[in-house]
């Protein structure tokens, strides 16, 4: 086909490639410019602080709109996974956005009218988690069309790892019991994908309803075997720490007893954020190869997929394996995080809020699952703070006597309006938002 | 002559009472485009639907592929992953399609038999799952050049014209490079333009692409001036066989297609 037939070429009339320097530089400098900022302005008012971020905010994002390849793409550009320049822009802006985002939250600023603050970071610290066990749902749930409820088993299958190579032979590694877990959680993630070579939608939630009762009976055995009713602490000596020998990298100084262990939000942050990105981008990439695109194939139609040489029940399989890792390593952080583990921590609670996550979120959409997750823990305490500190609502007596029953109530009801109005979820209304903005961008100066 | 590069004999397909395909016999030459065509409910898609091991037909059973260069098959003992993977491609009548995907993932679902990438590969990104995904794309940039698919590229293939998806199916099993490639109506719901289009791009896959075609058709006269070899089904049965010119003649056929006289 010609150029001329292709009314995208038509659209990119003069092609036009940035050089290496410029492709990257907005994103060094997303990089970098969070530690600077986080380092020296200690003693600048928080006000001006915000008002650079913005400042550097907007130019990386307009920078990286501009230095993006245009017009007919190669190959290999056209498979980036930032490839327009929304996409890079966002990308960058995401990116200065979380570094820069701990530097923000751990500096003592009071907000007007008591918005909280303080919990602000403990929120974010879950968020994080969330994600990275809601993405890898999604990606089995709504990605790969695999309708399972057993997520909460292997959250819970990470905490026995997390108590059994994190606690009882390690005595605090997490950085140990985070690969055993990856690995326990796919075998048993396989076994438990099993019923999906012979059962479909709903008989295939049944069966793995039924599983996610058979792991809380293991958990609850593990429990009372080794730990008794008090259940496993991950706090205090079980703590996670970086080892000795990695305490010359920058950032890292060690208390009095030589040790750099991780607590409070700041330093959890850092440990939390980077896995949760780079299991999430790990995911992302499976979906833009060969075995993501399977899943997808077996998701729509599983006897055509098989007569693209797919092999279904391997590509189910490995779907649960993927997904079930993923689902255990954010077990292992999420115990280590919240610090104990005990009889009462899973429940089927726990799945349906999974399920309000990615729903709300955004079905089948990784992007999703982390708008989902940020919903899902943000609203209560937006809910809360207006319930205490808003004029207009602090009066209102029944609110403040059913705290917990009027948030369910607002949730279920949000939930409700999204599946009625945008069944894409939060992740659809955030496409539908950039492909506006960028529209109208595009339409300002072209 | 002879040099088929599929063969099926006694071949019955049974659903409860009903024998969609009643032990019929036939086979493709290698490189030739076989026509299979007969009215409604002739069991033309059961056959294709046995033959790519959807179905499983009764025993007694033979189905041999031929691949080029190697060893005579019995498609009978494999999966149909597993005759995909031997080179038999196949469409579907009401499209096949991942309707959610765009066309560039349904076009590179087509190359899943010759990349390699394995899951952590791909999730690591790693060079080497790169460069096959950039061959793989070379692959499919060919099939898109062909079928005039390049300004569909990114668009869910759920949203585009009938027309355009059947060319994306087929795009698809070209994609696969198969040595036969056996096409389920592809004309069918087609206006007279596409028709045709539909029929020059069989023709460049044959040609270009080096394939052996096996054709379900309804239309007569699209069957007649494309195919080298006909076979007649109806009602399950294999009813006449041979050139298309001879087809036509066949009062069998005649009877097939337009009814028989009924003496008053």
């Amino acid at each position: 086909m010609t150029a001329t037939e292709n009314p995208a070429a038509q659209q990119a009339d003069q092609t036009y490639r940035p050089s290496t320097l410029q492709r990257f530089l907005p994103f060094v400098v997303a990089a970098v410019v969070p530690f600077i900022l986080g380092a020296t302005t200690d003693d600048l008012n928080f006000w001006w602080k915000a008002a650079i971020t913005i400042a550097i905010l907007a130019l990386v994002a307009r920078l990286a709109w501009k230095w993006t390849p245009r017009g007919e793409l190669t190959h290999r550009e056209d498979m980036r996974l930032w490839r327009t320049p929304s996409d890079r822009s966002w990308a960058a802006l995401t990116m200065f956005g979380l570094l820069v985002l701990p530097f923000i939250l751990a500096s003592d600023f009071t907000p007007p009218m008591d918005f909280p603050w303080a919990t602000w970071f403990a929120v974010v610290n879950l968020v994080l988690i969330f994600a990275m066990g809601a993405a890898a749902f999604n990606l089995l749930v709504g990605y790969s069309g695999q309708i399972s409820l057993a997520h909460v088993a292997f959250l819970a299958l990470g905490s026995i790892v997390g108590g059994i190579v994190g606690v009882q032979w390690s005595g605090g590694n997490m950085w140990l019991a985070l690969p055993a877990a990856a690995l326990a959680g796919a075998v048993v993630g396989a076994i438990s994908g099993l019923p999906a070579l012979r059962l479909k939608h709903l008989y295939l939630l049944l069966a793995t309803f039924g599983f996610h009762f058979v792991m809380m009976l293991v958990w609850r055995e593990y429990l009372q075997e080794y730990f008794g009713f008090v259940g496993i602490r991950f706090k205090g000596v079980n703590s996670p720490r970086i080892a000795s020998w990695l305490h010359w990298l920058p950032g890292i100084d060690p208390d009095e007893n030589g040790e750099f262990i991780i607590t409070g939000q700041f330093r959890w942050y850092w440990v939390l954020m980077p896995i949760t990105v780079l299991s999430i981008l790990f995911m992302v990439n499976v979906i833009r190869t060969r075995e993501g695109r399977a899943f997808a194939a077996v998701r729509d139609r599983d006897v055509s997929a098989s007569l693209l040489g797919i092999n279904v029940a391997r590509s189910k399989l490995m779907a649960f394996a993927l997904s079930s890792a993923v689902v255990a390593m954010s077990g292992v952080l999420a115990s280590f995080y919240i610090g104990s583990r005990g009889e009462d921590s899973f429940n089927v609670q726990t799945v349906l809020n999974y399920a309000i996550i990615i729903v709300v979120g955004g079905f089948s959409s990784i992007q999703g699952a982390i708008f989902g997750s940020a919903f899902f823990w943000f609203l209560p305490e937006w809910f809360k703070w207006a319930r205490e500190e808003l004029w207009f609502v602090r009066d209102i007596e029944f609110l403040s006597d059913y705290p917990s029953e009027i948030d369910l109530a607002i949730k279920g009801f949000l939930v409700v309006i999204i599946l009625m109005f945008k069944p894409d979820g939060l992740a659809g209304m955030w496409r539908d938002f950039k492909n506006w903005l960028s529209r109208s961008l595009a339409r300002r100066n072209p | 002559m002879s040099d088929p590069i599929l063969s099926f004999d006694d071949l019955t397909v049974q659903f409860g009472g009903v024998r969609a395909c009643d032990s019929i016999s036939g086979s493709v030459e290698r490189g030739s485009l076989f026509a299979l065509i007969g009215p409604n409910g002739a069991g033309k898609t059961t056959l294709v639907n046995a033959v790519s091991g959807v179905y499983k037909p009764l025993p007694g059973a033979k189905v041999q592929f031929h691949p080029n260069g190697e060893p005579i098959k019995d498609l009978l003992s494999y999966r149909p992953y597993q005759i995909a993977r031997l080179g038999v491609a196949r469409t579907f009548q009401n499209l096949g399609l991942f309707m959610g995907e765009n066309v560039l993932t349904n076009l590179l679902l087509g190359r899943y038999i010759h990349e390699h990438t394995r899951l952590i590969e791909g999730g690591l990104f790693t060079r080497r799952a790169v460069k096959r995904e950039l061959a793989a794309r070379a692959a499919i940039e060919r099939v898109v050049d062909l079928l005039d698919l390049g300004a569909f590229k990114r668009e869910p293939v759920g949203d585009l014209p009938y027309g355009v998806q059947k060319r994306v199916e087929f795009g698809r099993v070209l994609a696969m490079e198969p040595e036969l490639l056996m096409l389920d109506e592809p004309m069918a719901g087609m206006s007279v333009d596409e028709k045709q289009d539909m029929i020059r791009y069989i023709y460049s896959a044959q040609d270009e692409l080096d394939m052996t075609v096996f054709l379900i058709e309804h239309d007569m006269g699209v069957v007649m001036s494309i195919a080298d070899h006909v076979m007649v089904l109806d009602f399950g049965q294999k009813i006449a066989e041979g050139t298309p010119a001879a087809m036509q003649q066949d009062e069998r056929v005649i009877a097939a297609y337009l009814g028989t006289e009924v003496e008053v």
